[in-house]
């Protein structure tokens, strides 16, 4: 059961081999079936597995994530299926049936429904049902067939012939085991436990207790996240604005008392209407941090109450804090000499909100020569400063959105213009400043490898100053055309 | 109206700047510059290459450097005279002393301690409050010598810029000076800064941001151009001059001397070196010295006499003296090493009147170039030379010589693809695929062929920026054995710097630095091989009573040779290798010069010079060797007509085209640099017009330009062959006449040499070499001689060394704690040596203690594992006559299976790569024979193009440059080995067969070309699974497909990860 999620992966008839590491070397960690019917296997270098399919497709695996998809999907299980689920890693799930199965029309009838349900996920699997968590997890990877159940008591029969590497040992115990020709679990069970117990420790007779049944081993279920959920039926259908805004002040108070209980403040906000219809309206706020305040949600929730369509009447509201991130509460610093910085995010929300968030950024200058490259866009809340690399030298507020090409007057090689003409109108340069030489960012396109432009300040007779360019250095014909552009005017 | 330009860094300003000093010279000679000063950031690194530039463009020279101090102060300085140089040297070496490798860390204080002599330059940032303090202090410093640099950023308020610091000059009463702050030479390169400051800063070209250099126009630029841009600024544009006038030191005017060796008391070095020379006669020719070897001795002793070279020959006479006292086995070769001197004073073992080699070949009265000796040691010892020449030198007078690092073609690509942002896939799969030769840079068709798109721009920038890079230096490191020594401090004639390893120091400058400087170097390199020597000649005289030396090996021994003839030759020095095999009965060597050409034939020069298939025709007679002159015959008589030396195509130039030593010189060094430039350029042209006007044909010239070029850098030089082949010569005769010592004494000097120790040993196996397995009682770190079972034979005990992962000290614990007293058991053994649990465990495994106490592998991993850390002293002191304690007794008995055969092979194989029983192969023998598939032996017997299928393990795989692709494999089963050729077109349709498996199946054709066999594959198939079922086979002769005992097998769920566990870990050797 392995990764094979996620958008933007290889098309399915390509094979796929996931690569990590053993400390030393960089092997293949895992291959899905195409794969391993070509020859990969687990554990191979990847170095040779290169070399030798060559439209095989290894990208890294990432061991974190895979944890995470497999506690996500215990979750699933868990509201599935039964309330004792635990992810056993690196691959597999294991659930408590006991009374559970018979929703499902028994045994046999669950597995089929959980099968069935992965094979939607795009997940293959193998299943093992048994008395104990150690015989299950050894025959769903070791038996030979995809779904195994075991009657009660039969665990230790099914398990005699499975290797070693079945009883959850640890890594470095089974090669040893192998040595001695210990090859299967019933030739291992069925050694005096003294001089092995003490070779390898209490562990290995442990795992076997566990899988025969004779020592219990409890599994410790996931919990599935609570979300924090209030809701408000209401005694008469409502209508109004006004009233739906006074409900939703009164949940949003519950709900940050709530959040304030469990240290989180909420990052999404939804609220949710059930009209008599049975029909169901859904308005709601993301804030760009934490936010438990109830003033402040209440007024972004109530800002959208007006796209909201009560129908003939709502009669139950429901405020879910969809999305939550712990927010510690903080002694707000009185700071001495300067005034603590305004706090803008309460704008920043309530803009976002309204306007959406694309509409809201902030700019950073770009480390970069090229004046049209040295500003970008950053989300508001980015603690980015930029690059100094352009902090020493004067630039225009704004440049234009093209360079505007002008008629100029100068001296080669690299002299200012003594005079230009822009829009029609004649400039006569009073004093200068220049040349500045930018060269060209040649990675970028082709057509800036090997150019430069000559930046001057350019003060006219008026005051005015101007930024003009010259492309090319004056001397060097690849350099560039010499052509003159304005670029930008000091305000 | 002129200019000199005063800051100017070469490449050598490792990844800081990007021209050549010759591009700079080149260039400044194009602009009209009469001079110009080379500052490399903290380094003199490429002064010397600056000096030979300058000559050879005429345009001066001047010394400086660029010190960064630790607190970012920049300043310019430049030796007055020779003491400022010296000073220079110390403080860069001070420096480079203190920050390690590469670096260098200086301060303020330094620079006080070392500023006599030298002119400096200040270069401030912006004119502020700092700067004026920091000049104040140069000032105080330097005084009359004190300058402050003007140079143009071409950012804003550029000219502010300069007024202000030109105000501040004249405050402090600071002259200014103009300066450019060169970077590259012409305006082009300007782009490959970007690139190599990525490359410095690890960082990709879109993540540079900062980093890139904020300042333009770092090009050398004209006298006239530099004073239209300072027109404000006539007066620090005149002490350009000023400057450059008064620096006027050069690198020639370093004299360098030999160090002084005073071994005879009141003797000048020629007296001393005529004693020594004359006693070593005696002693090389007990019976009487002939009169040619008198006559021989008089006239080298005379040459030397004239060229003043007797110190170097003392020098080089001293250090192997103190190896001879110290009984470490060397050889002597390199242009001067054959000579009669050489031979009595020891230096070399090749007896003079076995070679026809002229001294004045070597030391010629033109050229008053040092002679060239290296000497090659054991391997294993060399430090201790090293150790000898530093205490008896000096750190002051003694250093190891650099070797500049540059970019190749491979680290090129690879460093321009990271550069450009690819990712590392990308790199791995385009780097594996540059082979070495490729020394012109890659081409984009080869990205193509790996279905890169080569349309990509910027694959196509990364194309153009790794040509850009060739041969830009990296940084220095340290040549494998090359020494300068020197009467006077070495660190005030050059820059010294501590080698990554502790304890060695490097000089700034390569070797080619030095022969222009005329430094003596002596070549001090280490040799497997030697070690080898020296062990099987200890060996010998310990167990045979039989004292050798190199020099008393039987020449031309009928019996050596005629194994050499039947390419029997693994583990041999030089002549080991497969292409050398694939040769040997082709070339059928008779004669000791035959094995001389061997040494030199298989090598890239002769080959891509396409040298190789007309001797082998000519040797053959299948075709007439012919000779255009009688001078020519004079030259290549030896080697029938084809130029196979690098000697020889010296003196071909020199007689045909009738060059003179200089220029022959000429011919050398294009050579070299033939990579770079594509061709012999003007020199080849000057060649074939000499030659034709001496009357040879236009097409011989051609031929002979062409082999030149085809030698490039790789030829080989007789006198090396010499030496090589008698080192050669003396281990094919070990192994023939003594395979018992050979193998002890080549396992004990692993690693070294072509193959790994399971190869070795199979093959002394089959040499009827009786191998004694591992034993508690017995074995030592080192493999030992015991007595054979045949008498006069001797048995190989193997030795702990051979097993992968065990430290020596454990070894040396157990081996002095045994003492006398044999071990009784493993507790015994554990108790009183006191060996860890794991490397018991890794001596269980390896099947140690069934050899010594009986104890099977599986067994004694169980006792093993019971042992557990701590000693119970309770139940610890009760042991019967069989050392097992009474507390073991209690033990219920764990009744293991026994291991089966196969298993126990499996476990052999993966300790140490062979095994004490059978070959694995004999377990799957059944199954093969039933399939049809015949043994490697049969394959190799069988008729000239008999179409058979052969399964064996894949031992080596090859796919040498020059072979277009073609893979070499070798396969072995328990019969022996075949020799497979995989043409190009079926390794890639088999693709996982021949690169991925372990054992493989051969289906082609038998090739048989004179003595060597062939297996020329059509198909391959990977029948690596069947190794699998080896550990679970018993009887080697068990039926096949039998339904094995369910247990053993595991049962029927096993999953194939698990299968794998017990499989051959067998290693090949791939691609080296």
């Amino acid at each position: 059961m392995r990764r094979a999620m996620g958008s933007g992966a290889p098309s399915r008839d390509v094979p796929l081999a996931l690569k990590g590491s053993d400390g030393r070397r960089r092997i293949i960690t895992a291959a899905d079936d195409l794969a391993r019917q070509m020859g990969v296997y687990i554990g191979m270098p990847v170095a040779k597995a290169e070399s030798i399919y060559s439209d095989l497709v290894i990208l890294d695996a990432d061991p974190m994530a895979d944890a995470m998809a497999l506690e996500k999907l215990a979750i699933w299980a868990l509201r599935l299926y039964s309330p004792l689920v635990a992810a056993d890693p690196p691959d597999g799930l294991v659930l408590d049936i006991q009374g559970a199965a018979h929703l499902y029309g028994g045994e046999a009838g669950l597995i089929e429904d959980v099968r069935r349900r992965l094979a939607d996920l795009s997940i293959s699997s193998m299943v093992a049902l048994a008395d104990t968590w150690g015989a299950a997890h050894a025959l769903a990877r070791f038996g030979r067939q995809v779904v195994q159940i075991v009657d009660s008591g039969k665990a230790g029969e099914a398990l005699r012939h499975l290797p070693v590497e079945a009883l959850r040992l640890p890594p470095e115990m089974v090669p040893d085991l192998r040595l001695l020709g210990l090859d299967t679990i019933g030739e291992l069970a069925g050694k005096p436990r003294p001089p092995l117990t003490k070779s390898f420790g209490p562990k290995l007779f442990r795992r076997i207790d566990q899988a025969f049944g004779r020592l219990n081993e409890p599994i410790e279920p996931v919990e599935a996240p609570e979300l924090i959920r209030i809701e408000r039926v209401l005694a008469e259908p409502i209508g109004a604005p006004e009233t739906i805004q006074k409900y939703t002040r009164r949940l949003t108070d519950r709900i940050c008392l709530r959040l304030e209980e469990a240290g989180l403040g909420s990052r999404r906000l939804d609220l949710h209407f059930m009209r008599t219809d049975n029909r169901i309206e859904t308005i709601f706020v993301a804030t760009a941090k934490p936010v438990r305040d109830a003033r402040r949600l209440a007024k972004l929730l109530v800002d959208k109450i007006e796209t909201v369509d009560p129908g003939y009447g709502i009669d139950k509201m429901v405020m879910t804090a969809a999305f939550t991130e712990p927010l510690a509460m903080k002694q707000t610093l009185a700071s001495f000499e300067a005034p603590a910085r305004p706090d803008v995010e309460d704008l920043w929300d309530v803009l976002a909100n309204r306007h959406g968030s694309d509409c809201l950024y902030r700019a950073v200058s770009v480390a970069t020569d090229i004046p049209e490259r040295a500003v970008r866009r950053v989300p508001p809340t980015s603690e980015e400063v930029g690059s100094k690399r352009n902090a020493l030298y004067r630039r225009p507020q704004r440049l234009y959105r093209k360079p505007e090409e002008i008629k100029a007057l100068a001296v080669l090689p690299d002299h200012p213009p003594r005079a230009f003409t822009w829009r029609g109108q004649r400039y006569a340069v009073a004093c200068a400043d220049g040349p500045e030489r930018i060269r060209g960012e040649w990675w970028v396109t082709d057509r800036e490898k090997g150019k430069v432009r000559d930046y001057f300040i350019l003060e006219v007779e008026s005051g005015e100053r101007f930024w003009a360019f010259r492309t090319g250095d004056g001397q060097h014909a690849d350099t560039g055309g010499l052509k003159w552009y304005l670029h930008g005017k000091f305000e | 109206m002129s200019y000199v330009e005063l800051q100017c860094a070469s490449y050598f300003s490792f990844l800081q700047a990007v021209s050549a000093p010759d591009a700079l010279f080149e260039r400044a000679k194009e602009l009209g510059m009469d001079a110009l000063a080379i500052a490399d950031t903290n380094t003199l690194a490429g002064m010397v290459r600056a000096h030979v530039a300058a000559h050879e463009t005429g345009v001066r020279l001047i010394i400086g450097c660029r010190l960064v101090l630790r607190d970012g102060l920049i300043l310019l300085v430049y030796p007055l005279n020779r003491g400022g140089y010296a000073n220079l040297c110390r403080l860069l070496s001070l420096g480079k002393m203190r920050a390690g490798k590469g670096k260098c860390d200086l301060d303020w204080q330094d620079v006080e301690d070392f500023h006599e002599g030298l002119l400096a330059i200040f270069v401030p940032d912006e004119p502020d409050e700092p700067c004026a303090l920091r000049l104040r202090k140069v000032k105080a410093l330097f005084g009359q010598n004190a300058y402050i640099a003007m140079s143009l950023r071409y950012r804003q308020n550029d000219h502010m810029r300069l007024q202000a610091l030109s105000n501040l000059a004249v405050k402090l009463r600071v002259p200014t000076v103009v300066t450019n702050d060169v970077l590259y030479a012409t305006h082009e390169r300007a782009f490959l800064h970007d690139v190599i400051t990525c490359i410095k800063n690890r960082c990709t070209i879109d993540t540079m941001g900062d980093l890139r250099f904020l300042y333009a126009d770092r090009f050398l630029k004209s006298p006239e151009e530099m004073h239209r841009l300072f027109p404000d600024y006539r007066d620090a544009m005149r002490r350009t001059v000023e400057i450059a006038d008064k620096c006027r030191f050069s690198l020639s005017e370093l004299e360098y001397q030999y160090p002084e060796e005073k071994q005879l008391p009141g003797m000048t070095a020629s007296e001393a070196l005529k004693r020594f020379c004359w006693a070593g006669a005696k002693w090389r020719y007990p019976e009487g010295v002939p009169q040619s070897v008198v006559d021989l001795l008089k006239h080298e002793l005379d040459l030397i006499d004239q060229l003043d070279y007797a110190k170097y020959f003392l020098t080089v006479n001293a250090i192997v003296k103190y190896a001879q006292s110290q009984d470490i086995l060397h050889q002597g070769r390199g242009s001067a090493a054959n000579s009669c001197v050489c031979y009595v004073l020891g230096i070399t073992s090749v007896d003079p009147s076995r070679n026809d080699l002229l001294f004045e070949r070597f030391i010629s009265l033109e050229r008053k170039e040092p002679p060239d000796i290296d000497v090659d040691f054991e391997h294993q010892r060399r430090e201790r030379v090293y150790e000898w020449i530093w205490q008896t030198y000096g750190r002051d007078h003694a250093a190891i010589t650099a070797v500049v690092s540059r970019f190749r073609t491979r680290g090129a690509m690879r460093d321009a693809l990271r550069v450009l942002g690819f990712p590392e896939d990308t790199i791995k799969v385009l780097a594996k695929n540059i082979r070495y030769w490729h020394s012109e840079g890659c081409t984009p068709e080869m990205a193509a062929e790996l279905g890169l798109n080569i349309n990509d721009r910027r694959l196509k920038l990364a194309f153009e920026i790794h040509l850009l890079l060739l041969d830009v230096p990296r940084q220095l490191s340290q040549h494998p054995g090359g020494f300068v020594l020197t009467n006077d401090r070495l660190d005030e004639l050059v820059p010294i710097e501590p080698a990554r390893m502790a304890g060695r120091q490097v000089i700034e400058w390569d070797k080619d630095d030095i022969d222009v400087l005329k430094f003596m170097k002596m070549d001090c390199l280490a040799l497997g091989m030697m070690s080898a020597l020296k062990r099987g000649f200890d060996l010998l005289a310990e167990h045979k009573g039989i004292h050798m030396d190199l020099s008393c090996i039987p020449p031309e021994d009928p019996k050596t040779y005629a194994m050499i003839r039947r390419a029997d030759t693994i583990g041999a020095f030089q002549i080991e290798s497969r292409a050398q095999m694939a040769m040997l009965p082709q070339t059928q060597p008779r004669t000791f010069y035959e094995i001389v050409v061997q040494v030199a034939i298989v090598r890239p020069g002769p080959i891509q010079g396409d040298m190789v298939h007309p001797y082998l025709r000519r040797l053959k007679g299948e075709e007439e060797v012919t000779y255009p002159t009688p001078e020519v015959e004079s030259i290549l008589a030896k080697t029938k007509g084809v130029p196979l030396f690098q000697e020889q195509a010296m003196k071909l130039v020199s007689v045909c085209a009738g060059f003179t030593a200089g220029q022959a010189d000429q011919v050398r060094r294009a050579q070299a640099t033939f990579k770079k430039t594509g061709g012999l350029g003007e020199v080849s042209q000057a060649i074939i017009a000499g030659m034709i006007k001496n009357g040879y044909t236009e097409e011989y010239a051609n031929q002979l330009v062409k082999q030149l070029e085809g030698f490039g850098s790789y030829g080989f030089p007789e006198s090396h062959a010499f030496s090589f082949a008698i080192i050669a010569e003396a281990s094919c005769w070990l192994k023939c006449h003594h395979p018992d010592v050979f193998l002890a004494a080549i396992l004990n000097s692993q690693p070294m040499g072509f193959y790994a120790p399971a190869q070795l040993i199979r093959d002394a196996k089959a040499h009827g070499v009786e191998i004694r397995w591992f034993c508690a009682n017995k074995s030592r770190w080192d493999c030992t001689l015991e007595p054979g079972s045949k008498p006069g034979r001797l048995a190989v005990r193997l030795g702990f060394r051979l097993i992968k992962g065990i430290r020596s000290q454990d070894v040396a614990d157990l081996i002095v704690r045994r003492g006398e007293v044999p071990y009784k058991s493993i507790p015994d053994l554990w108790r009183r040596a006191k060996t860890p649990a794991a490397t018991l465990r890794k001596l269980a495994k390896a099947n140690v203690f069934e050899t010594s106490f009986k104890i099977v592998r599986r067994d004694a991993v169980v006792d093993i594992k019971s042992l557990g850390d701590d000693v119970l002293p309770l139940f610890d002191c009760v042991l019967d006559e069989h050392g097992r304690s009474v507390f073991e007794y209690d033990q219920p008995n764990l009744n293991l299976k026994r291991m089966s055969d196969g298993a126990n092979v499996v476990e052999d194989y993966n300790t140490i790569g062979f095994s004490q029983t059978v070959h694995p192969i004999t377990f799957l023998r059944q199954d093969l024979k039933e399939r049809g598939y015949i043994t490697c032996a049969d394959a190799m017997a069988s008729k000239d193009r008999r179409y058979v299928s052969v399964a064996g393990m894949v031992n080596v795989r090859q796919r040498p440059g020059s072979a277009n692709g073609v893979i070499f494999l070798t396969i072995e089963d328990e019969t022996g080995d075949a020799n497979v050729i995989v043409w190009e077109k079926v390794g890639e349709t088999y693709k996982q067969a021949v690169y991925g498996a372990s054992l493989v199946l051969i289906t082609g054709y038998v090739q048989r070309e004179g003595e060597a066999v062939h297996l020329v594959a059509r198909t391959a198939v990977d029948l690596s699974h069947m190794l699998v079922e080896i550990g679970d086979r018993d009887n080697p002769l068990a039926l096949p497909h039998q339904p094995g005992d369910e247990f053993r097998r595991g049962g029927p769920g096993v999953d194939l990860r698990v299968a794998r566990q017990m499989r051959i870990e067998h290693r090949s050797r791939d691609f080296k």
